[in-house]
């Protein structure tokens, strides 16, 4: 055995600065390889990593649309966070978004014009909210009830919303598709009262009440009684049976609260830059990316916020790159490496390796096998 | 559990937040001063000396050999004629939808004086970039919105789908043809009835079976919708579809197969009968010249089988002579004008007489169409 020269082992406490170097080295790593890729493949490397920044943050321009595609992956974000860290799978984000946006443009439409902006607004996004906590429940009740597997039905429950959806413009007359439009089926616009409006280029109000949003989570889970027990139950349900608080309820909280989150992102997604329930704006798999924003954030939920960001910049650094020639599968693979090196990172960040050294120990405890 | 270490990130926020706020006032009037620069016309042609830099943006890969392929054989044709007086940007699986925006907006900043849209779906977000870019041209396919920069342009399919609907009339046996569709919207509802109307025409006791997919590049419910109308006896299948797997559904099973878009023969080379295909090529190149000239005004164009935008496939091998002579005909005649594809009144689904109306927003069937018009 005295092959074995490395040693995995876990760190105990982590050190701030592991938690914060390793995803750089991650991320420069990735950068690395994808250079050599890039140069095998006939590209500069040095220029396409240059427009994947200046496309995400090289004018005002960027940086509002950055922030436009970030601020739905916040919140989304936080919808897994939450959820994943006490142990509840639901991977439902993307269906509780767009129930969230059927309810937020219904409200808005049932609304209609008449009501003032400081009315509208606010019904939309808790109209949000609700939805995608209800959606959230289905999966929720027979969860803590019933013991379902949560996995399996919040997948499910996604492809139901989009279908959903889709009947609502496509397969019917509901009061969400445009009667005005006869050439293809669309969605009818939401009264102008009901849209955030516009901050800077194309940057609606949406950004800042998600982050406010994202603090109250952290908030209510970190700072309150309710937030103390929820993370009771997320380390161990045993003990918080034994400390006399209700494991269930609990869960069912955490799950609607997820959904709920969810459920702003789609809200706020109607009211700032779709205005209306549009199923080809919203069908971009935002709720999916939310899961990985939250991976990547490492489940912590302020750490949602600049992942998103980052997230929201790769993700539009992509036309940006094939507009210099760059073909899409590369563009692909690039954003690809960066991901997953991070994700690997994590591993690094748990786990120590060592190198065994030839100890000159006198415990004979490595004995030879057998 | 401790937060603190959360400060460094809200910290990060907030600075990112003032330098949003701090570019915001910089930049906005650099680009104030780029869109003043131009000249009064609403179109400008770009500098003497240097070359056109046009933009495609597709909803699919180029690579798909139906709707964006011919799209992009189109820009390539305006570089093949233009060379080094056009210099081309060609974005692919853009998603339709407001987040288009972005994507139409990021182009023109990037100097693109012509940008093409080719999906439906870009045509709001087309919109809103055309007006936040007023001198930079836009033109959109498929849809009915224009500004003073942005014009649309679409052809008449029907014309082709009605000649390849003959070359499908003759070739049934068990008088069954399956059409898979897309969505029951006037374009998709006017190639039906036209498919129709040229398969009656030589085969007066033809149906055409309709199978909506939801889906316009969905191979495998494609290729099922296909199989399922050959379960139920058809054995010529037409699509209105952007992928072959159609067409190699009905290969399998050795029927016959009518494509769209472009010439799809290599995928199912039996079983091909013709397709209604297209041709942007020289309607680009004649786009791209008005904008060098200065000459383009904004216009909703619809191609025609007689000014080439839209054509008819090679033939199969198994599309006998005397088709191929009837059909060829036909093309002839609707070319100089003298046949016209849709009669008025027409005879719907229900064998009523009816009015044509506008055939832009067709939304219904024509007797001998099995299926619901609406979905």
């Amino acid at each position: 055995m005295a092959a074995r020269r490395f040693i995995v082992e876990p760190r105990g406490l982590v050190s701030w600065k592991v938690r914060l170097l390793v995803p750089v080295l991650s991320v420069i790593a990735a950068l690395v390889v994808g250079a050599i890729f890039l140069a095998l493949t006939g590209e500069n490397p040095f220029d396409v990593y240059g427009q994947m920044v200046d496309s995400a943050f090289g004018s005002s321009r960027a940086l509002s649309e950055t922030l436009i595609t970030a601020t739905p992956l916040i919140l989304t974000g936080v919808a897994a966070a939450i959820a994943f860290k006490m142990l509840v799978w639901n991977i439902g984000g993307e269906g509780q978004f767009i129930m969230g946006a059927i309810f937020a443009s219904g409200f808005a439409i049932w609304l209609g014009d008449g009501a003032p902006a400081y009315i509208a607004l606010p019904v939309v996004i808790v109209a949000g909210g609700l939805g995608g906590a209800f959606w959230a429940s289905i999966a929720a009740i027979p969860r803590v009830y019933l013991g379902t597997n949560e996995i399996i039905t919040t997948l499910m429950l996604n492809f139901i919303a989009l279908s959903f959806m889709n009947f609502l413009i496509f397969g019917s007359s509901s009061p969400w598709r445009d009667p005005a439009v006869s050439t293809f089926p669309q969605g009818r616009p939401i009264p102008e009262s009901a849209r955030l409006p516009e901050i800077f280029n194309r940057l609606d109000g949406g950004l800042f009440i998600a982050i406010a949003l994202a603090v109250g989570a952290w908030y209510l889970i970190g700072k309150t009684t309710w937030g103390f027990e929820v993370r009771i139950v997320g380390d161990s349900a045993d003990t918080a049976r034994y400390a006399g608080i209700g494991v269930a309820r609990k869960i069912l909280g955490i799950f609607l609260l997820s959904g709920a989150y969810a459920g702003f992102a789609g809200g706020l997604f109607v009211s700032g830059p779709v205005g209306a329930l549009d199923p080809r704006s919203l069908d971009l798999g935002l709720g999916f990316t939310g899961i990985i924003v939250a991976a990547l954030a490492g489940l912590h939920i302020l750490a949602v916020i600049p992942v998103a960001i980052l997230m929201a910049a790769l993700v539009n650094s992509g036309p940006a790159l094939q507009s210099i020639g760059v073909p899409t599968a590369t563009v692909t693979m690039l954003q690809g490496a960066i991901l997953i090196f991070v994700v690997a990172g994590e591993f690094f960040i748990r786990n120590r390796v060592r190198r065994l050294e030839p100890e000159p120990t006198p415990e004979p405890v490595e004995v030879e096998a057998t | 559990m401790t937060f603190k270490k959360f400060r460094l990130f809200a910290m990060l926020l907030v600075a990112f937040a003032l330098v949003a706020a701090a570019c915001g006032g910089d930049d906005s009037s650099t680009e104030t001063t780029v869109a003043s620069g131009g000249s009064d016309t609403t179109v400008v042609a770009p500098p003497a000396g240097e070359p056109l830099k046009v933009a495609f943006v597709h909803v699919g890969p180029v690579a798909d050999k139906g709707w964006s392929w011919a799209h992009d054989q189109g820009a390539q044709f305006i570089k093949g004629s233009l060379g080094d007086a056009v210099e081309i940007t060609t974005l692919e699986n853009i998603a339709e939808g407001s987040d288009a925006q972005r994507i139409f907006e990021d182009l023109a900043a990037k100097g693109n004086t012509l940008i093409f849209g080719t999906s439906f779906g870009y045509m709001d977000p087309m919109l809103a970039a055309a007006e936040n870019y007023p001198d930079t041209v836009f033109m959109h396919a498929t849809g009915y919105k224009t500004s003073d920069n942005m014009g649309n342009y679409f052809g008449a399919a029907e014309e082709a789908r009605y000649l390849s609907g003959m070359a499908a009339g003759a070739a049934t046996e068990t008088n069954l043809i399956g059409y898979v569709a897309a969505f029951p919207i006037a374009e998709v509802l006017r190639g039906i009835n036209a498919f129709t109307l040229g398969a009656q025409e030589v085969n007066p006791d033809v149906e055409v079976q309709v199978v909506w997919t939801s889906t316009w590049f969905d191979p495998p419910i494609e290729g099922t919708a296909a199989q399922s109308l050959l379960d139920a006896g058809a054995d010529v299948i037409a699509m209105h579809q952007d992928s072959a797997a159609p067409g190699q559904a009905a290969e399998t099973e050795g029927a016959g197969w009518v494509g769209y878009n472009t010439d799809m023969t290599e995928f199912a080379p039996t079983a091909w009968l013709t397709a209604a295909i297209w041709d942007w090529g020289p309607f680009y190149l004649e786009t791209a010249n008005q904008v060098i000239d200065g000459t383009w005004k904004s216009e909703a164009v619809y191609g025609t089988m007689a000014d080439g935008m839209v054509a008819l496939a090679p033939f199969g091998e198994s599309v006998d002579q005397a088709t191929q002579d009837v059909i060829l005909e036909r093309e002839a005649e609707i070319k100089d004008g003298s046949f016209s594809v849709f009669p008025d009144p027409i005879v719907n689904q229900d064998g009523e007489s009816q009015p044509l109306g506008d055939i832009q927003i067709m939304d219904y069937f024509v007797e001998g169409v099995i299926g619901s018009a609406t979905g």
